[in-house]
């Protein structure tokens, strides 16, 4: 009897060390903690700060979620883990089709009227993906292949789901990082653009009112995804999967007969992509795989890719402005909205017109250049991949 | 005629799509097995002796079948990017085929059918797949008789799509050494290669992406690559600019004129209210009956209080706790949704 019950204990204690094996506190290594720390990070700006939390939320979560330590014994938890749930969801990431899935909502939730009131603001769109190629010759310089370079360099786009469509496609080793440098920017817009505006524009720009746009038919509306479409993808046919999507969602909200669709593309769906998206993100960034000199470029190089981004639109303000008669000038702090991250860049607009002039609202002249950043920025990633692929 | 135009349609489609995925299978590599000497020796004997190829130079090696024989084969490629089925086309040897009197089935008798309900038919794109010839009972990867491939002469090998009538592809392939092979080369061109070189079910060639590297000889700092993708990307918003700047100035004229004829009508009407109105007639004299009630309910409500002659000149906007990506505030429409759903 007592050699029985001591046969059972040895069981017990073989089994149970045996789990301990497993647990976190075994397997735990300090670049887990540090990744931890990171995502919590991540979850305080987003609640505290209210940096983006639609965001920094899922992706915050996901840095945690990815740096749980656990032993590998072909358990199927780990997102790359063939067959576990992570990774089932990260196939949404890797294959790119949860970037098309969101440019769908953001096409469905997109009014572009103050673009096609005032038209002249999509080139200013166009001279913020400046950034991107900026970054790229940055990155040339400091090692990466062209093809990494090109990833990284989307960072300048300020458009997270291009960032992770071109990433997946031309250096798929460096997504991770490239996808969290991509949102961490877009949520720190608050931060880094309003410097590089002050920089550049003088007190008296800054008090330039701008024009109301002109009324907008519900005609051109529609029609503004259908040419849209045609002319973007007639040129760049690479960027089909992003602008064909965003098109598409703001036929569904312009057509005026498809207006559940469009509530769906823009609300639950968009919800339910972008939460799986960011969770996915952050996860992928297993500190074994994130933590290293490549990732501390990439960051480097997202920053001076916004920097170039922000400054370049700006600038281009400022050449419009020598062509545009005395009371037809734009504000140049519209120049920041440029790039995609919208509407992030164009409140920044705003909120800078204001600290200049409290009656000067700059928001909707912003959103022109801030939607045809979204457009500039798939158009820009469809090249890159053209000449790259 | 709705319904005509949707089948016609609907046809129309099917029957392209039908048609791109087989034109895209393509041959890709072909093996004739043995020399002379040795087929001979292959059809006297009717199996493949240690000592065949004595009298050759050099003894080749061979890509085997399920057996573990080696025989002719033909590989096919889909150059597609797309994945297509190549069940039950036909693999073609006899020229007789090209004969366009010939019937359907007289046609299937001097072709190789390729098999339905096995999976290894479907090709992904890109990828290929290697027919043994002869020993149909093998498997689905083995042709028909019908099939056959003659060494140390030129032979004609093609593939026939679904119907036995169209022709996917076709090769005439130049007679071989023993071991040699007649692969396709990504540039379209045909080449004879050695056994070593022999590639069953892989590409011709192996893949790199030369886009890169070029790049990364020719323009090694990506100022042409930002020259080149800054104007595609300004051209882009460039088209639309012009497009919409030049629809926008007609959409303005065509509002400008229609606004007028709109207004004036009503302004007039409503002075004509006001006139009858004051000389105390029921009669609305031709006025609309609309513009009738529109007049008289406004004057009703600005003497009932109604006015705004004076405004505090007070805005009070709350802050919203939410960013623009969750507040309410975002999804008020100009008809509020509830009154859509009653």
């Amino acid at each position: 009897m007592l050699l029985e019950s001591i046969s059972t204990m040895d069981f017990v204690a073989t089994k149970f060390s045996d789990f301990l094996t497993y647990t976190g506190f075994a397997n735990v290594e300090w670049p887990n903690l540090a990744m931890i720390a990171v995502g919590a990070i991540f979850i305080w700006l987003a609640i505290k700060k209210d940096f983006e939390p639609l965001l920094l939320i899922p992706i915050g979560l996901g840095i945690i979620l990815g740096n749980i330590p656990f032993k590998a014994a072909g358990l199927e938890i780990g997102l790359y883990e063939d067959n576990s749930v992570l990774n089932i969801f990260y196939q949404g990431v890797r294959q790119g089709w949860y970037p098309p899935l969101v440019f769908l909502g953001i096409g469905a939730m997109t009014d572009f009227g103050a673009l096609i009131a005032n038209p002249k603001l999509m080139l200013i769109g166009a001279a913020a993906q400046f950034g991107i190629f900026g970054a790229y010759m940055i990155a040339l310089a400091m090692g990466f292949e062209p093809n990494q370079a090109a990833g990284i360099a989307i960072i300048g786009g300020a458009d997270g789901p291009t960032a992770i469509f071109l990433s997946s496609k031309l250096s798929p080793n460096l997504m991770g990082a490239i996808a969290v440098c991509a949102y961490s920017y877009m949520a720190l817009v608050p931060v880094l653009q309003p410097m590089v505006m002050k920089l550049l524009t003088t007190k008296e720009q800054r008090k330039i009112k701008m024009k109301p746009g002109r009324q907008v038919s519900q005609t051109e509306k529609m029609l503004f995804p259908i040419v849209g479409l045609l002319i973007t993808t007639f040129i760049v046919p690479s960027g089909l999967p992003l602008l064909g999507m965003l098109f598409f969602g703001n036929l569904l909200k312009e057509s005026t007969k498809t207006t559940r669709l469009a509530k769906t593309a823009g609300s639950a769906l968009n919800d339910i992509v972008v939460m799986l998206l960011g969770l996915t993100v952050g996860c992928s960034t297993q500190a074994s795989e994130f933590l290293t000199l490549d990732t501390i470029k990439i960051f480097a190089l997202g920053a001076f890719a916004f920097i170039i981004a922000t400054a370049s639109g700006v600038c281009f303000v400022h050449i419009m402005n020598l062509f545009l008669p005395k009371g037809n000038k734009i504000n140049p702090l519209i120049g920041n909205a440029g790039v995609s991250a919208v509407p992030m860049a164009a409140r920044i607009s705003n909120q800078e017109g204001l600290k200049a002039d409290p009656h000067n609202f700059l928001l909707m002249h912003a959103m022109g250049p801030n939607v045809a950043g979204v457009i500039g920025s798939a158009v820009a990633a469809g090249v890159l991949l053209g000449f790259l692929s | 005629m709705k319904k005509l135009l949707s089948i016609i349609s609907f046809l129309a489609v099917s029957v392209g799509t039908f048609a791109q995925g087989a034109h895209d299978f393509k041959i890709n590599e072909v093996f004739v097995f043995g020399c002379p000497k040795c087929c001979k020796a292959v059809a006297d004997s009717g199996y493949v002796s240690g000592d065949m190829f004595k009298g050759c130079q050099k003894k080749p090696s061979f890509y085997l079948d399920e057996y573990g024989e080696p025989a002719s084969w033909i590989e096919i490629e889909n150059v597609s990017y797309t994945t297509h089925n190549i069940r039950n086309c036909f693999i073609a040897t006899d020229k007789a085929v090209l004969n366009k009197e010939l019937s359907a089935p007289e046609r299937e008798q001097l072709m190789s059918i390729i098999p339905a309900g096995d999976p290894r038919t479907q090709i992904s794109g890109k990828q290929r797949i290697t027919f043994f010839v002869g020993n149909r009972n093998r498997g689905t990867l083995h042709t028909t008789d019908a099939v056959q491939l003659k060494a140390g002469e030129e032979n004609w090998i093609a593939i026939y799509d679904g119907n036995a009538v169209d022709l996917l592809d076709s090769i005439t392939i130049p007679a071989l050494k023993p071991g040699q092979t007649y692969a396709r080369l990504s540039c379209g061109e045909w080449q004879v290669c050695e056994a070593s070189e022999a590639t069953p079910n892989g590409p011709n060639q192996e893949y790199y992406n030369d886009k890169i590297r070029e790049f990364k000889e020719k323009d090694p700092h990506g100022v042409a690559m930002t020259l080149m993708c800054m104007a595609v990307v300004f051209s882009c918003l460039a088209v639309l600019f012009l497009f919409f700047q030049g629809f926008g100035l007609i959409i303005a004229k065509m509002v400008n004129k229609v606004a007028e004829p709109v207004v004036k009508p009503v302004v007039h009407a409503g002075e004509r209210v006001v006139e009858a109105a004051k000389q105390g007639t029921t009669e609305t004299k031709g006025i609309p009956m609309e513009t009738y009630t529109a007049v008289i309910g406004l004057a009703l409500h600005e003497y009932f209080g109604g006015t705004h002659d004076i405004e505090s000149g007070i805005l009070t906007i709350n802050q919203s706790q939410h960013s623009s990506w969750a507040d309410k505030s975002h999804e008020l429409r100009q008809i509020p949704l509830h009154h859509i759903a009653e």
